[in-house]
């Protein structure tokens, strides 16, 4: 069924971007010089910010109807697993043609592929924290909801939303900042001869980069870098401590989170004033009304008939999907199956390659960091912000210093990953090196274990848990990149590393959409394999043999 | 129609009870395919103006026969009933204290206790003026604003209380109410609740609570109801008519606390056990090798006999956890349980007196009379590769105790299988071999 699915969803894009006529839309000029830099970083914002509203609306319906409704859980979790894991980029370049197709003559389908791919780097994360949180909301609260008849609007306002309010903003920070690597992929995406480019910083850099104008690519870096930590001192920080309100346990942890922004919002006068305000308004909502009768148990129509409907719908959509495909696929010869299995061979090894180079040195720099508190208390946020750095907005300058050297990109697209995914495993070590128990640290020293010993039997089995959520994280992020980092259109010639991800590009460039779907589909199934086979057993072995919890 | 009711100390008997529960049982399905039942045909009738304690040790499904009298839970089957009539859902008339308080964190004190009559449809202005009386009623003016985190257990549970009580329900539905608050607060606040409940103009007109200090069941309760565990029924019902206010040391009460002592042991420490051996599988008692050893040393200390009351006061144990030491030791032979005295047997001086690396050898002769270990150890005996695996085990334990919650009782065969290097274990592999 989940194959189906991938499959049916490659399909289902690859089709509708066959019907792209070509028609003509001018290329987006960029202005380099720096006074325009403001502007578009405030697009680049507002793009994220639209995508980051759609993807709050999808978690809350999503999460909800999968927690709520036992007959859709079995379909929507298994699929939000699926969705989480394959690599979304796979699907960008059909998106783009698809969106660009169904708006011809403006950038509005350019601009909606942007917010879409977006939408499915920031999603799926935030849908199972939501979805997860509803379903363990604690026992004794639901039976005080149930006991005083809440109702199911009460009981979402008062105990379920308020309950996930945690992971929620937690969540929604990183997927922020996992959407800016497909923000930047999306600016800049140029396809062989076409230019898909947006305005924002990431078509700025690439611009800047194509042109070889080095103080342009810095201010680009330096105002993204600015946008990254103006949006955690006055969103992020203020929210994370906001939310630890909605805290469950009473202990007060040693390290509170602070944030200067939300001390001060909390002196001010207009907070105190909008408290009061919302206050009001919930005594309006409570005004007399019929008092809620006993809702019979069995079927209305909105807890019954419209969820079977919506479920119905989209079991359809799924299995016309799946038809599509199937008969896009089959006119794959195969001679291009084999090649594509060898190509996925090579970005496998690329994928591998770039997250045990990413691991050999992050390994000991996080062990560094995070075992001497007072380095890490300062360098923590910095790697934070490196590692939601968009890597892709890099790429330009990256890929014009490999070619000065002379460097193709069947090497030089491991950099590119690289450059995007090692910062996963460095925040994770960081943070499971921290996590080491005093205790545990002094034994060793009692003992006497050498540094080697004190690394095999210490360090390495107490961050292993984290290494594995590291990697997981790296490789998903080194499949996506694959397929902008094997493929780059530099200073109007394309550089190719022969790969499964620049078969996509390639694919989508010359409009062979049979090969497209099939590439897409190999990939993501391989992705969903490898998370299957691999990752989860090493998830398995960190929590059974390597948990400092139990 | 309060003043129609005669006062605390009636029976329920004459009138009509206020809510029952005719022949109820609940049972869950277990994840290994059986069924684990928790009541057993429970049949109880909850009257006006009593405090009723439901006694018991844990597992007897106390908590789970307030759920289903509150219509949170449901039984399989039987029927509950309020004012003589069965209720859709949940009972109209019931308020609630829940052991681990269940405040929502994110409100504040005066919301949380809104919450419920907001919910309930009630005009702002009695909202505020019910849920103001309440919080008074409880001692609790002046923390209005303040988040359940910043509130000590004590007053948290005032809270607890005041959400409970601010809907003036018929019944006040206690589960286990004190058990997370310190002895001292937990007094005054027990003290607290008869004085709301002794106004008999006003509701709660009954009290119904889940408790298993004994001390506690004696000073507030008219009617206590003693409930056997696997598969919970009642037991017995003890009348307590010791006139109010009551005083913990006064004669009266602590002879009503020595009788609840005795019907308690009388009930959970049986004189006239079957020899284990001869049993088919006993359920394996919650206590682990270590908490055994710790008893008999104990007892060893004191000569080789104490009481055993003496020894919960002493230890600090909850009396239904001792118990459950006690009967493990009992089970190996390890002691005898005369009455309430507990016994240091031969076999258990033997261990006692051994030394630490002896000890596991002896643990293992009383351990391989119990014909599940027997079993076991034959079983690894015969297989072809030495092993066997925790599906098997599981088996045994589902076919001859259905009462058991499966897992919790392989991982207390473990346990003691590991302790008497009866066998090894891994937990990955889920395989028992023979100890190295």
């Amino acid at each position: 069924m989940l194959v189906l699915a991938i499959v049916g969803i490659a399909a289902g894009v690859a089709g509708l971007a066959r019907q792209w006529s070509g028609a003509y839309r001018p290329a987006v000029e960029i202005d380099l010089s720096f006074s325009a830099l403001p502007r578009y970083a405030l697009l680049s914002l507002s793009r994220g910010v639209a995508a980051y509203a759609l993807s709050l609306a999808f978690t809350l319906g999503y999460g909800y109807w999968a927690a709520k409704d036992r007959a859709a859980e079995r379909v929507l979790v298994p699929l939000l697993d699926v969705l989480q894991s394959i690599p979304v980029l796979g699907f960008m370049p059909g998106v783009v043609l698809a969106l660009v197709a169904a708006f011809p003559r403006s950038n509005v389908g350019l601009e909606l592929a942007a917010i879409v791919m977006i939408f499915t780097g920031q999603a799926w994360n935030m849908t199972f924290s939501y979805y997860h949180s509803l379903r363990t909301v604690p026992h004794d609260l639901a039976e005080v909801g149930r006991l005083y008849r809440f109702g199911r609007l009460r009981q979402l306002a008062w105990i379920e939303l308020p309950f996930s309010v945690i992971g929620l903003v937690w969540n929604s920070m990183m997927s922020m900042a996992g959407g800016w690597f497909f923000l930047m992929v999306s600016e800049a995406f140029v396809l062989g001869t076409h230019d898909f480019r947006l305005p924002g910083l990431g078509s700025y850099m690439s611009v800047a980069a194509a042109r070889g104008d080095r103080g342009a690519m810095a201010a680009s870096v330096v105002a993204m870098a600015a946008l990254i930590v103006l949006l955690d001192q006055l969103i992020w920080r203020p929210a994370v401590v906001w939310s630890q309100r909605f805290r469950l346990d009473d202990a007060g942890r040693a390290d509170e989170a602070s944030s200067w922004v939300y001390d001060a919002l909390r002196r001010s006068r207009l907070v105190a004033w909008l408290e009061a305000a919302r206050r009001r308004a919930t005594d309006r909502a409570a005004r007399p009304r019929r008092a809620p009768r006993p809702r019979p148990a069995d079927g209305s129509w909105t807890t019954r008939v419209f969820p079977a409907l919506l479920l119905t719908v989209l079991a359809g959509l799924l299995a016309w999907a799946a038809i599509a495909s199937a008969a896009l696929i089959r006119g794959v010869p195969a001679a291009e199956w084999r090649s594509i299995l060898i190509d996925a061979g090579l970005t496998l090894a690329r994928v591998l390659a770039a997250v045990a180079l990413g691991t050999l040195w992050t390994l000991p720099a996080g062990l560094a960091i995070g075992l001497n508190p007072r380095v890490s208390r300062v360098l923590q946020p910095i790697v934070q912000v490196l590692a939601s750095f968009p890597a892709p907005m890099l790429f330009p300058a990256v890929v014009a210093a490999l070619h000065a050297l002379g460097i193709g990109l069947g090497l030089g697209s491991v950099l590119l990953m690289l450059l995007g995914t090692q910062w996963y495993v460095l925040f994770n070590v960081v943070a499971g090196a921290t996590a080491i128990p005093a205790d545990l640290r002094e034994a060793s020293a009692l003992f006497r274990l050498s540094r080697w010993q004190r690394f095999r039997s210490l360090y390495l089995p107490a961050v292993f848990p984290h290494l594995v959520t590291g990697w997981v994280t790296a490789a998903g992020g080194a499949w996506n990149a694959s397929i902008v980092a094997e493929y780059v259109t530099f200073r109007g010639e394309t550089l190719v590393g022969r790969g499964l991800g620049s078969r996509i590009s390639e694919a989508a460039a010359q409009g062979r959409f049979g090969v497209l779907a099939a590439s897409v589909a190999v990939m993501a199934a391989l992705v969903v394999a490898f998370n299957r086979l691999v990752w989860r057993r090493f998830h398995a072995l960190a929590e059974t043999r390597f948990s400092l919890v139990r | 129609m309060a003043a129609e009711f005669p006062g605390p100390a009636a029976r329920p008997n004459g009138a009509e009870p206020l809510c029952e529960a005719r022949d109820v049982s609940v049972s869950f399905p277990q994840p290994s395919g059986g069924v684990r039942e928790v009541l057993a045909h429970v049949s109880f009738a909850v009257g006006a103006e009593e405090v009723i304690a439901l006694l018991g040790p844990s597992g007897c499904g106390k908590s789970t026969l307030l759920r289903v009298l509150s219509g949170l839970a449901k039984p399989t089957s039987g029927e509950v009933l309020y004012r003589g009539a069965p209720f859709e859902g949940l009972n109209p008339g019931v308020g609630f204290v829940f052991q681990s308080f269940a405040l929502f964190p994110w409100m504040t004190v005066e919301e949380n206790v809104e919450a419920p009559l907001v919910a309930a449809g009630k005009p702002p202005d009695e909202v505020r003026a019910r849920a103001e009386r309440v919080i008074r009623l409880v001692g609790l003016a002046g923390s209005e604003g303040a988040y359940p985190r910043e509130l000590s257990g004590g007053m948290k549970q005032r809270v607890g209380m005041a959400r409970a009580l601010s809907l003036e329900p018929e019944l006040l539905f206690m589960d286990e109410p004190f058990s997370q608050v310190d002895a001292l607060t937990a007094e005054g606040l027990r003290a607290e609740v008869l004085d709301i409940w002794s106004e008999k103009e006003r509701n709660p007109r009954t009290i119904v609570l889940v408790s298993h200090d004994i001390a506690e069941v004696a000073y507030m309760a008219d009617r206590i109801v003693v409930l056997d565990a696997n598969p919970g029924r009642i037991r017995t019902e003890i009348r307590n008519d010791l006139p109010r206010p009551r005083v913990y040391r006064s004669p009266g009460l602590l002879a009503m606390v020595e009788r609840l002592h005795e019907v308690i042991t009388g009930m959970e420490m049986p004189d006239a056990a079957p020899p284990a051996a001869a049993a088919s599988f006993e359920p394996i008692p919650d206590a682990t090798p270590g908490e055994v050893i710790g008893l008999l040393e104990y007892l060893d200390a004191r000569g080789g006999r104490e009481d055993v009351f003496r020894i919960a006061e002493e230890t600090g144990h909850a009396f239904d956890k001792l118990i459950s030491v006690v009967n493990a030791a009992e089970m190996l032979d390890l002691v005898d349980t005369p009455k309430r005295t507990v016994l240091l047997d031969a076999p258990g001086r033997r261990l006692v007196r051994a030394g630490p690396a002896e000890r596991p050898a002896i643990w293992r002769d009383q351990v391989l009379r119990l014909r599940l270990f027997r079993q076991i150890a034959e079983a690894l005996d015969r297989s072809e590769r030495h092993r066997v695996s925790r599906e098997f085990v599981l088996e045994l334990i589902a076919m001859a105790m259905p009462q058991e919650d499966y897992d919790t009782a392989f991982a207390r065969f473990v346990a003691w299988g590991r302790y008497g290097n009866l066998f090894a274990y891994d937990d990955a592999a889920e395989l028992l071999t023979p100890p190295e």
